[in-house]
């Protein structure tokens, strides 16, 4: 080919005329990449589990975020009443099954809501990420320390998003007072906080069975009453200390940016002897780095106090209450000495709905025995921070955005509650080494 | 084109590559749907019913009965994939006039449902308008890249002239 210069150069020249708008194409591409949206639409999920706890989680799915596909649980009864969840809040129908190996077999799911017993957590877990599922799993992480790091190492392993639903990540009114009042300093040098969960009820459930041929022990249980009350014995459950203790816990390092390094404990099955191995009185001092300790008390004997978190510091007390009220004291002598409570602005909803009825949180006071019911006041939507946990978990597995209590922070709050436990349950003060 | 300086040429290409983006990626937004936002908020499946029924001027209500059309999903179809294809057209100089034309044809029914007659700042609107909008300037522009003929300037539209691009060299060095 011999070709003049000029030609080379007018050759060259149409060349280019021609390619004129490719580069404009590549641009095109490039910004998509880069900030465009992503493809997908709502994400496919399955729920194991469908009592009161993965019902609430049912009841704040957003069809927008999430198409529940499946629904899986070994009491028909419960399957029934998660129907009526779905159906209350517009969401199609899904298919039933009892088996929940058999649900990730027959569907294509892309993630599922874990809300069965603790001591299950694990293994399906587990089995779901190998499967290439994302979780969304119920507090605590998992019944043992070695199951949690297994689960984490699943997650890292498989790439996939697991988050527990310690919801309160999601509430406003936590994030407004780690935001504006932590963060900034407004309770000066922080030591110690005050945990409380306070009921006065009975713990136990009484629920009829399925049908009067239901065998529990197809499931493992050695009667129909493990199987509703698992909460109530150690094979299955760490009683408060993961039912109500791991929320809280998990909030408290957050706070504090530190996990437990020690437990000490007392407690013990004082008022309702009848047969269970969990205490009804639970007493868990933590230790934290820096001299700060945390000190989580239940009881099932009064609901004076309901439940709460409160921080103390040098220069002032923050108080959480029941989820939805914050109140912050000055100390004396404080920069501004305005001894008066200063409640949050968030309008209080007066929805009661699944969570009041069904969450362990409420468990006592759907016996009845409320305290605090009636406050008036600022307040947050407990269902609301429900509603952004599951979204958010959906946004996770769809975009990336990071999660607000992945299998770090969620393995934090269970170290320590586990531990606490068994400090409880030794009468021992144990060291938590990492 | 022989009489356009090089500067004019290029600003015409220019203009109607950014029509043509402008174009291409509102179709794209369109057919990529369901889909998310990077930030993690779902966004629904594109449909122009909440678009039509917000239709405002005197032909408001023909444009407001289309949002409640059974064959709607069609039409949104049609919609998104125009935008795509007409993009392409004019970031690509493939079909150029064509592609003109029919951004001409949807930029006047953009213009015509929306037609700004208030002149008044309308909710969710940019800015306030009295007849002129964006939607009438995109559609001058438009017919400018159309009247100076910019497939005969630079694009695919070349290859499928007549006398082929490559050719031009050997013609010229002959001459």
């Amino acid at each position: 080919m011999n070709l003049t210069p000029e030609q080379q150069e007018l050759g060259r020249r149409n060349f280019l005329r021609v390619m004129a708008g490719t580069p404009a194409l590549a641009a095109l591409a490039a910004a998509s990449a880069i900030e465009g949206p992503l493809r997908g639409g709502p994400v496919r999920i399955g729920c194991i589990g469908t009592g009161g706890q993965g019902r609430v989680l049912l009841e704040q799915t957003d069809r927008q975020f999430a198409e529940i596909v499946a629904l899986c649980d070994i009491n028909p009864l419960q399957l029934a009443k998660a129907d009526e969840s779905l159906a209350k809040t517009n969401h199609p129908p899904a298919k039933h099954y009892s088996d929940w190996k058999e649900m990730l077999q027959k569907e294509k799911l892309e993630a599922v809501l874990l809300a069965s017993p603790l001591f299950l957590h694990a293994e399906i877990a587990i089995a779901c990420m190998e499967a290439g599922l994302h979780v969304l799993s119920e507090k605590m992480m998992a019944w043992d320390v070695a199951s949690c790091e297994r689960i984490a190492e699943a997650a890292h392993k498989n790439r996939r998003v697991y988050e527990v639903g310690h919801q309160r990540f999601y509430n406003g009114v936590y994030q407004a007072a780690y935001e504006g009042i932590v963060k900034a300093g407004l309770l000066g040098e922080l030591y110690h906080a005050r945990l409380v969960w306070h009921r006065n009820g009975n713990w136990r459930r009484h629920i009829d069975m399925p049908s009067p041929d239901y065998d529990a022990s197809r499931w493992g249980y050695p009667s129909y009453d493990h199987l509703i009350n698992w909460r109530l014995y150690k094979k299955y459950s760490r009683g408060h200390m993961a039912e109500l203790a791991s929320h809280q816990v998990a909030v408290a390092e957050w706070f504090f940016g530190a996990n437990a390094t020690a437990a000490i404990g007392s407690g013990g099955v004082y008022r309702f002897k009848d047969g269970r191995e969990i205490p009804d009185h639970t007493y868990v001092t933590l230790e934290y780095p820096g001299g700060r300790t945390v000190v989580f008390t239940s009881i099932e004997s009064n609901a004076f106090d309901n439940y709460y978190e409160a921080y103390y510091g040098t220069k002032g007390t923050l108080i959480l209450s029941g989820e939805i009220d914050a109140f912050l004291f000055e100390e004396k002598g404080a920069s501004t000495a305005a001894a008066q409570p200063k409640a949050t602005g968030i309008e209080i909803t007066a929805k009661g709905g699944p969570v009041g009825a069904a969450s362990e949180s409420r468990a006592a006071d759907a016996a009845g025995s409320a305290a605090g019911g009636g406050r008036s006041g600022g307040g947050g939507d407990r269902n609301l921070a429900y509603k952004n946990e599951v979204s958010g978990f959906c946004a996770a597995v769809r975009t990336g955005v990071p999660l607000k209590c992945g299998p770090e922070r969620a393995m934090g709050s269970a170290r320590a509650c586990i531990t606490g436990f068994e400090a409880m349950d030794t009468q021992k003060r144990i060291e938590i080494k990492v | 084109m022989d009489s356009l300086s090089r500067t004019q040429q290029l600003s015409l290409v220019v203009l109607r590559t950014l029509i043509g983006w402008h174009f291409l990626y509102e179709g794209f937004t369109k057919v990529l749907g369901p889909s998310w936002s990077r930030a993690g908020a779902p966004i629904g499946r594109f449909t122009a019913a909440g678009y039509l029924r917000g239709a405002s001027g005197p032909f408001a209500e023909l444009f407001r009965g289309l949002a409640d059309a059974s064959w709607l999903p069609w039409l949104d179809l049609v919609v998104a994939w125009s935008l795509v294809l007409i993009g392409l057209g004019l970031m690509l100089g493939l079909f150029t006039q064509l592609a003109c034309a029919g951004a001409l044809a949807l930029l006047a029914l953009f213009y015509l449902s929306w037609l700004p007659t208030s002149g008044v700042h309308q909710p969710g609107g940019e800015g306030a308008y009295l007849l002129v909008n964006k939607n009438l300037i995109e559609a001058a522009a438009v017919a400018v890249v159309l009247a100076f003929r910019t497939d005969r300037i630079a694009g695919l539209d070349l290859l499928r002239a007549a006398e082929p691009a490559p050719r031009a060299p050997v013609a010229e060095a002959a001459r």
